[in-house]
């Protein structure tokens, strides 16, 4: 019971933000809300034991083509930003029937050359994207209204979160982990594989297209170094990681916890503080594979001498 | 590290490219030149990538991280003492071993056996404390070292082309013939090659498998240093001056087949003439970085397809 209303408190809390809060607290939680969604996503893909590194190529094709839109077709913003995740679903569902063959190093390293791919190919059609300096949208989504830009930045997150948890609970679910465990096994016992590698691949997709395209319309801006930019890979990556992985609550808590401190270390530490991030990840990895917050509940539960059942994260 | 009948098939393509080249040589002969040198570099820095994923099974994306701290490393100690970068190959590819041997032990010895998500992750962690390391030391302001020899040129039927970069094919093929050599001939090379086909079975018979993946770590390592020496007089030094010889490397060894040392020289070769040629078409200059991930794509696909993985 506990639990639900300090759920229930969080959720207030955040929505009600804008009331109180100034528009640099504002900003920062809009950020953290960007990240925290494709975090969510990274996750979900990972779910199936694929390690997906085209996170960028997706968000930014989204963001491309919504800002696209905008500009030479003059589709309402909004719309566009809906447009954006189709267009991004679309294109991972073709890619999907190649790329989803492809297992472990090959499937990263893949994704990884497809976002570089997409952001030459966009640099090089100087006539259509702006090609290296970008494109200024003439106006901001909401006309650049701080809050209202919050809100709905907020309820892409919840809807994010609102999806993960129906994945967790869905015949999906159990799908995708027998998948991860042992997709012999999996095959064997009926799964279709591929359908669910497809379904997956397609919805995390559209969901970073989705974003890319919010993030594109809020700023009014997209520019080949900035919108396909490696930290919207490796910060929703490390935010997974510092969580915990193959889990709702952890990209969740990862965002919060590392959204706040790159913040300050921002402020600290001008160049190269994505050092920390790097160090997160490889102090993450080697000591903590299940994440923070798994980490943490077994502290407690250690302490509170209550056997806690771990599942080997990441052991596979 | 060669199946058997790939011999065969390594003339065939070595025929091949030597065709190709001489009719790239009639249309555009600066293409072939370049090309030639260019695709060495990428094949010399591929090499000490492939022998890690092939010995140890660890994909390395922190390679061209490394290469980066190489670059850096010359940079810093002609800066300092006047060393010219040609003169620092040794030193800088000892301290490269060193630093290798130490990213070794401290974390990527440790998920040797957790499988590839977390050396996927652990390396993507390691490339950016690298880089972002060398970005707080020098800043991300790029640097550049001038020695005389670096614009050297020569005529040779008429053309006019740089001959520095020759340097890589001379250094691609001392390296891979120090390899082959190391491999057949050396006890501890022959330890390494059957690392290479059976860890399990070369930890029964006795080989230290702990100490062979140690050694072609801080092998590889050293000879992407020993590299990077030799990159310094003709490339800007910048923190992602690296990054992309990791793609460009993982290509190369898709390209070839994992294990297949002198396939990479061949990979290299074609991957460096292709770029030149799209560089030498008008307009066609922005493209260039496409080839190499579009030739990666196209790689790793077919051979999904073919059902090898």
């Amino acid at each position: 019971m506990g639990k639900k209303a300090m759920i229930i408190v969080c959720i207030l809390v955040a929505a009600s933000l804008p009331l109180y809060a100034g528009p640099y607290f504002l900003s920062v939680f809009n950020t953290i809300f960007v990240y925290m969604s494709l975090s969510l996503t990274w996750d979900m893909m990972l779910r199936t034991g694929q390690l997906s590194y085209g996170t960028a190529g997706l968000f930014g094709l989204g963001a491309y083509s919504s800002a696209l839109l905008v500009a030479k077709a003059g589709v309402h913003p909004l719309l566009s930003i809906v447009l954006g995740g189709l267009f991004a679903g679309v294109v991972a569902f073709l890619l999907g029937f190649a790329v989803l063959r492809l297992r472990k190093i090959y499937f990263s390293i893949t994704t990884l050359a497809l976002t570089s791919v997409f952001a030459v190919v966009i640099r090089n059609l100087p006539r259509l994207t702006g090609g290296a300096s970008g494109m200024v949208l003439p106006s901001a989504l909401f006309s650049g209204d701080a809050a209202k830009n919050y809100w709905m930045v907020f309820a892409l997150a919840l809807g994010v979160i609102g999806i993960s948890l129906w994945l967790s609970r869905s015949k999906t679910h159990y799908a995708i982990n027998a998948i991860r465990n042992d997709e012999i096994a999996a095959r064997s016992s009926g799964v279709d594989v591929f359908k669910y590698l497809l379904f997956m691949f397609v919805l995390t997709s559209s969901i970073q297209g989705v974003i890319g395209a919010f993030y594109a319309q809020q700023y009014a801006f997209v520019q080949p170094e900035a919108t396909f930019s490696m930290n919207f890979l490796l910060l929703p990556l490390a935010m997974a990681l510092v969580g915990g992985v193959y889990s709702t609550s952890g990209p969740v808590v990862g965002a919060v916890v590392l959204g706040v401190v790159s913040e300050y270390l921002k402020l600290i530490m001008p160049y190269g503080h994505l050092v920390v991030y790097g160090l997160i990840i490889v102090l993450v990895v080697l000591f903590m594979p299940r994440g923070l917050t798994r980490f943490v509940a077994r502290q407690l539960a250690r302490r509170g001498r209550v056997g806690g059942a771990d599942r080997a994260a990441l052991g596979n | 590290m060669q199946a058997a009948g790939s011999a065969k098939r390594l003339y065939i393509y070595t025929a091949a490219l030597i065709v190709t080249a001489i009719i790239i040589w009639f249309w555009e002969p600066t293409a072939l030149v370049y090309g030639i040198q260019r695709g060495s570099l990428y094949a010399v820095v591929a090499l000490p990538l492939a022998l890690i994923l092939g010995i140890l099974g660890v994909l390395n994306l922190a390679h061209g991280e490394f290469l980066t701290v190489g670059l850096y490393a010359t940079y810093t100690l002609f800066r300092n003492y006047g060393w010219d970068p040609m003169a620092s190959a040794v030193p800088v590819s000892i301290i490269l071993a060193v630093v290798g041997i130490g990213v070794y032990l401290l974390t990527v010895r440790q998920v040797l056996k957790a499988g590839h998500l977390s050396q996927l992750l652990i390396t993507f962690g390691i490339a950016l404390v690298l880089s972002e390391l060398l970005k707080s030391i020098y800043t991300t302001q790029p640097r550049a070292v001038f020695t005389t020899y670096s614009y050297a040129f020569t005529r040779f039927a008429g053309v006019r082309f740089g001959i520095y970069e020759f340097v890589y094919l001379a250094i691609a093929l001392g390296v891979l013939f120090g390899l082959q050599l190391f491999l057949k001939k050396t006890r501890l090379g022959q330890a390494t090659f059957a690392v290479g086909q059976n860890p399990t079975g070369a930890a029964i018979v006795g080989i230290n498998v702990r100490f062979v993946y140690l050694f072609v770590f801080g092998l590889s390592i050293a000879i992407v240093g020993l590299v990077s020496a030799f990159m310094v007089p003709r490339v800007s030094v910048f923190p992602g001056a690296g990054t992309p010889f990791t793609m460009k490397s993982f290509a190369l060894t898709a390209m070839a087949g994992l294990g297949n040392l002198n396939g990479i020289l061949l990979a290299g070769l074609a991957l460096g003439i292709l770029e030149a040629i799209v560089n030498a078409i008008p307009g066609g200059a922005g493209w260039s970085d496409v080839v190499v991930f579009g030739v990666l794509i196209l790689v790793i696909l077919s051979r999904a397809f073919r059902g090898a993985r």
